[in-house]
């Protein structure tokens, strides 16, 4: 059984406690307009071409389907006549062209996962993020017991929207939740996710009564979610966790962009989203005020 | 007022000295005493009325000069300090004797004595009335002419030490406001100093006229050399520890007279002050004290960067020392280093220092690993890339061809045993009388240092001619992971994946890559290379080594000096670009390549566990005076408690692998650019070049550059 995964990344210190190794796995149910991690969001293969690693060599208009063509010194990559077939990727000198995930066994995931276990000491571990690595529910459940078994501590970044029926697994292999809360908003998480926020919430709510450890990360959004209403509902739902430890605030940046250029030729970077400092310490004072603990 | 000292971090450095002592140390690391003491560049021989010099020996010459310094060097007295003697003289921040002769230097090639970590705890204990009759004891001995003039120089040098502590104490003795210091220094240096104010007036004043006199000595174990004195005057309640900080804050200060400003190249603070804290003593126990934690306070404090620091860690190294240390590298600046002292200690004994020896050890001012005290230490720095270019592959101009990996590999450990064979002929056997192995040819004079190191005085021998307990001299191997980079691509490309031949391969590198981008790309692209926890490399790296000192140590028994092995490039990469040619690896003709055995810039995409984990797989044991190795972090990577445990853990994990010496800098590529946009605005950002640390600013482009794209390497 094989997992999909976009990227392992050691020497992780914001995803989790301690020195963590972060797994990327492939797929996404939401499709947040601000998303860091596009690559995460299909569940299928895709591949990254980074224009700027192209030495313009040409070895990739072997391409049987002719999705590379050169004109003028200038490289197209015309996606839609890719059927992912592999060729160009190894021809490719200089990895301009790379699929995006890798399918991996357990065994090979945690063999990467170990490599770190001299510096975890008793907080650090194995993260599993994504996407949302519950868009492979099983795999992911299966991944966490083994580390667990292994003796590394696990973490696991959410946005809460998975079958409930995994609940219960998930929890038991699970030491620290980041979940995600992207609005309070119902209508607004809508329309900017794709999908509303009651199944997100309710497996919030149940995972609060058997897991041992919660923090809340909420990406503030310029002008979307960066409203009083927004925090008093989050706030609320913070008193309401019995395991909650608090709340991260994550300012939208304009980071991620550039992978959406690797997948999609195009930008995404939207500056008018990003929370002027000042707000972000209103946010933060407020929902201080509010009796929340923000980290 | 307020004071500001440059922090990378966006938690704000701690305010517990007075403003007197928060504005002292603005003004000294804003040049104030440096230009100060620029202005006076040497003190002249005409003063003495010194007329025959040429008929005077060099130790005559010596002499007089060491006098003359005495007499006249200009005494300075800052504003509010605590302790008082100065380094005052413009040529010693140049590593030379201050002294002229009808306006030009006393001697042409003279330079003074650093890499050294000299006996303070004697001056403290004995003062220099005891070292006196140390010297007086050794005269009465049998001894030759030789031993005689020596010994003679030392009375002479104790008696102008005296001289320039009398001018002080007359200076002293009617200024209001310096009734305290007065009263020190009619104590020490001369008689044994009681109390931890006295000793740490007693250190500055020995240290300052080392330095005074062209010297650049390193300090050592400070906790270990004052503790004990900080200890009884606490019980007693003689002291708090506040007034304690700001005493010893006032030492940290003063350390930084020689800071000028400008452009000084590799920087304006490369005097190998070295501090040493924490670790065992000769009887296993830890040392760790009140004076360990008041160190870490005033660097947090005021952001000193002068004093490189290195703290010895061991498996039980208490919780809190740790997080303390964590706290001060957080702000930048790379002021704080560590050492593994289980392997450092393994290092010295296996090598045959006896227990006692090695649990004491400090370094000789960067972090080369030395008895303090006892040892004439240098080192030789080579580059062990250009052995492999010129040497085994011969410029690439190759007319036979290499079969296997084995025949390169066994080729290149062959040329790098002829290398070494060609340094211990050119730096080791010159220093002997030829045909005689044991007696030492005659070496410039350097009596002041001599005093401070057993068994010159019981000897009777200078520093520079065997009077050491521990004479050494260390071939210090660089470019070791491009070395291993280099063999990799080749294994890979050539024998394992055999994509072209030997010969093709090498016509590639002759042609520094030109017309063949593609392969370039992929040898880029395609191998992770040392650093990044890849084995098949990691143990290129670690094979070369530990070979590298087995072939030191046949060295060992010839001469009294020691051979042993370290590795090092102390920025030298910078000097080694201009005569490399391309790598194997993908590298161009002239590029700026790995330092110390650190991984090659831009070569290392797992982040810094997998660094540590490509270092520690080298048996660091056999590399007797150290191998050390950098890590940037990016201040976003350590902000919060969730950085300060990331710290912790980095620095545990190292130790659990066996690592040696590690030096974290946190730095962010971004203000390091705009520093070099507008110095103006960056005056304390200091950052760790490498042993040592430096203003940024004072850096000139090349060094800039260079520290710059070591930090961005990790974006
Ligand atoms: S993966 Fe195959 S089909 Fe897709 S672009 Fe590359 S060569 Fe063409
Ligand atoms: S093979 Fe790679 S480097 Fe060459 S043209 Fe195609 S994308 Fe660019």
């Amino acid at each position: 059984m094989l997992i999909s995964v976009t990227n392992i990344q050691r020497f992780c210190m914001h995803d989790g406690p301690g020195i963590r190794t972060t797994v990327f796995l492939k797929g996404c149910p939401l499709r947040c307009q601000w998303c860091h991690n596009p690559e995460t969001q299909e569940i299928k293969q895709q591949i990254f071409y980074a224009q700027n690693k192209c030495i313009y060599c040409r070895a990739c208009e072997e391409c049987p389907q002719g999705a590379h063509k050169f004109e003028n010194d200038c490289h197209f990559f015309l996606r839609k006549n890719c059927i992912l077939c592999g060729k160009c990727v190894s021809a490719c000198p200089s990895k301009a062209l790379e699929f995006v995930s890798k399918e991996m066994s357990v065994e090979e995931i945690l063999e990467i996962v170990k490599k770190d276990t001299a510096f975890y000491g008793e907080k650090g571990g194995m993260t599993l993020s994504g996407g949302e690595p519950m868009m492979q529910p099983e795999k992911a459940i299966l991944l966490l017991k083994a580390a667990k078994k292994a003796g590394i501590s696990t973490a696991v970044e959410t946005c809460g929207h998975f079958s409930e029926i995994y609940l219960n697994d998930l929890c038991s292999f699970t030491d620290y939740f980041l979940w995600d809360i992207k609005d309070t908003d119902l209508e607004r998480h809508k329309k900017f996710t794709g999908t509303d926020n009651h199944k997100i919430l309710n497996n919030l709510f149940a995972a609060d009564k058997i897991a041992s450890s919660i923090i809340l990360r909420c990406i503030l959004i310029n002008s979307i979610n960066t409203n009083k209403e927004h925090y008093t509902k989050l706030a609320n739902i913070y008193k309401s966790l019995k395991s909650c430890r608090g709340i991260e605030l994550i300012p939208y940046h304009v980071y991620g962009s550039s992978k959406y250029m690797l997948l999609y030729g195009k930008e995404n970077a939207k500056k008018e989203w990003i929370p002027e400092n000042s707000h972000i310490q209103y946010a933060k004072n407020f929902l201080t005020d509010m009796g929340c603990n923000v980290l | 007022m307020e004071f500001e000292f440059y922090s990378a971090s966006d938690t704000k450095r701690p305010i517990r000295l007075c403003d007197s002592t928060r504005k002292f140390s603005y003004e000294s690391l804003n040049h104030k005493y440096g230009k100060d003491t620029r202005k006076n560049p040497a003190v002249s021989l005409d003063l003495d009325n010194i007329k025959n010099i040429d008929s005077f020996s060099d130790l005559e010459k010596y002499n007089a000069g060491i006098l003359v310094i005495a007499k006249n060097a200009p005494l300075r007295v800052c504003p509010n300090e605590l302790i008082c003697g100065a380094a005052t003289l413009g040529n010693a921040i140049n590593h030379m004797l201050p002294v002229e002769y009808h306006g030009k230097p006393l001697f042409e090639s003279y330079s003074g004595i650093s890499h050294l970590t000299p006996n303070y705890t004697e001056i403290l204990k004995i003062g220099y009335r005891g070292l006196r009759e140390k010297i007086k004891l050794s005269l009465g001995k049998n001894i030759s002419q030789k031993q005689k003039l020596f010994l003679q120089s030392c009375l002479h040098c104790v008696d102008c030490f005296e001289i320039w502590h009398k001018r002080y104490l007359n200076k002293l003795q009617n200024m209001p406001g310096y009734e305290n210091q007065y009263k020190n220094l009619c104590v020490v240096p001369e008689y044994p100093a009681t109390c931890f104010y006295e000793a740490v007036q007693s250190l500055w004043f020995t240290f300052a006229f080392m330095r005074l006199t062209g010297n650049w000595p390193g300090i050592g174990r400070i906790d270990v050399i004052l503790g004990e004195y900080l200890k009884n005057d606490l019980e007693k309640g003689l002291l708090t520890i506040s007034q304690a900080r700001e005493i010893l804050a006032h030492f940290f200060i003063k350390g930084c007279e020689w800071i000028c400003g400008g452009d000084y190249g590799s920087g304006d603070a490369q005097h190998y002050q070295n501090i040493v804290l924490s670790g065992i003593d000769s009887e296993g126990n830890d040392v760790t004290n009140e004076v360990t934690f008041l160190v870490l306070d005033i660097v947090e404090e005021l952001g000193i960067s002068d004093f490189p620091i290195t703290v010895r860690i061991n498996k039980n190294t208490d919780k809190k020392l740790l997080r303390r240390i964590a706290q001060v590298i957080r702000h930048g600046g790379g002021v704080i280093a560590v050492y593994n002292e289980d392997i450092v200690i393994k290092a010295l004994t296996d090598f045959g220092y006896p227990l006692s020896e090695a649990r004491n050890f400090a370094n000789d001012g960067c972090w080369e690993v030395q008895i303090p005290g006892k040892t004439n230490f240098s080192y030789i720095p080579f580059d062990s890339l250009a052995i492999l270019q010129k040497n085994t592959l011969n410029n690439y101009l190759i007319d036979t061809d290499i079969k296997s990996f084995k025949e390169l590999y066994g080729k290149y450990i062959h040329n790098l045993s002829e290398e070494l064979d060609l340094i211990y002929k050119k730096f080791v056997e010159p220093l002997f009388i030829s045909g005689d192995n044991s007696e030492w040819k005659e070496m410039f004079p350097c009596t002041i240092v001599s005093l401070f190191e057993h068994d010159c005085i019981e000897r009777g021998l200078s520093y520079r001619e065997g009077g050491p307990v521990y004479n050494i001299i260390s071939p210090h191997i660089g470019g070791i992971s491009d070395v291993a980079n280099s063999l990799y691509a080749i294994k890979k490309l050539v024998f394992d994946e055999k994509k072209l031949s030997f010969k093709d391969f090498m016509k590639v590198l002759y042609d520094n890559w030109e017309g063949n981008e593609p392969l370039r790309q992929y040898v880029l692209s395609s191998y992770n290379y040392y650093g990044n926890d890849n084995d098949e490399v990691d143990y290129i790296a670690a094979d070369i080594l530990s070979d590298f000192s087995d072939i030191c140590s046949k060295y060992n028994s010839i001469t009294p000096i020691k051979f042993p092995s370290g590795v090092s490039t102390f920025g030298r990469q910078i000097e080694w670009a201009p005569n490399r040619i391309a790598t194997p690896s993908g590298r161009k003709k002239g590029e700026i390549l790995s330092g110390n055995f650190s991984p090659t810039p831009g070569t290392d995409k797992e982040g810094a566990t997998a660094i540590i984990k490509s270092y520690c797989k080298a048996d660091l044991s056999k590399q007797v005076t150290g191998a050390a190795l950098d890590i940037g972090l990016l201040p976003y990577n350590v902000r919060g408690e969730d950085g300060l445990d990331a710290i912790i853990s980095l620095i545990s994990g190292f130790v659990t692998l066996g690592g040696y010496f590690m030096q974290i800098d946190i730095s962010d590529p971004k203000i390091l650019h705009d520093a070099q946009l507008h110095p103006e605005n960056y005056p304390t950002l200091s950052v760790r070049v490498s042993g040592w640390n430096a203003r940024f600013v004072t850096l000139n482009r090349e060094w800039q550059n260079m520290i710059i794209e070591k930090s961005a390497g990790k974006l």
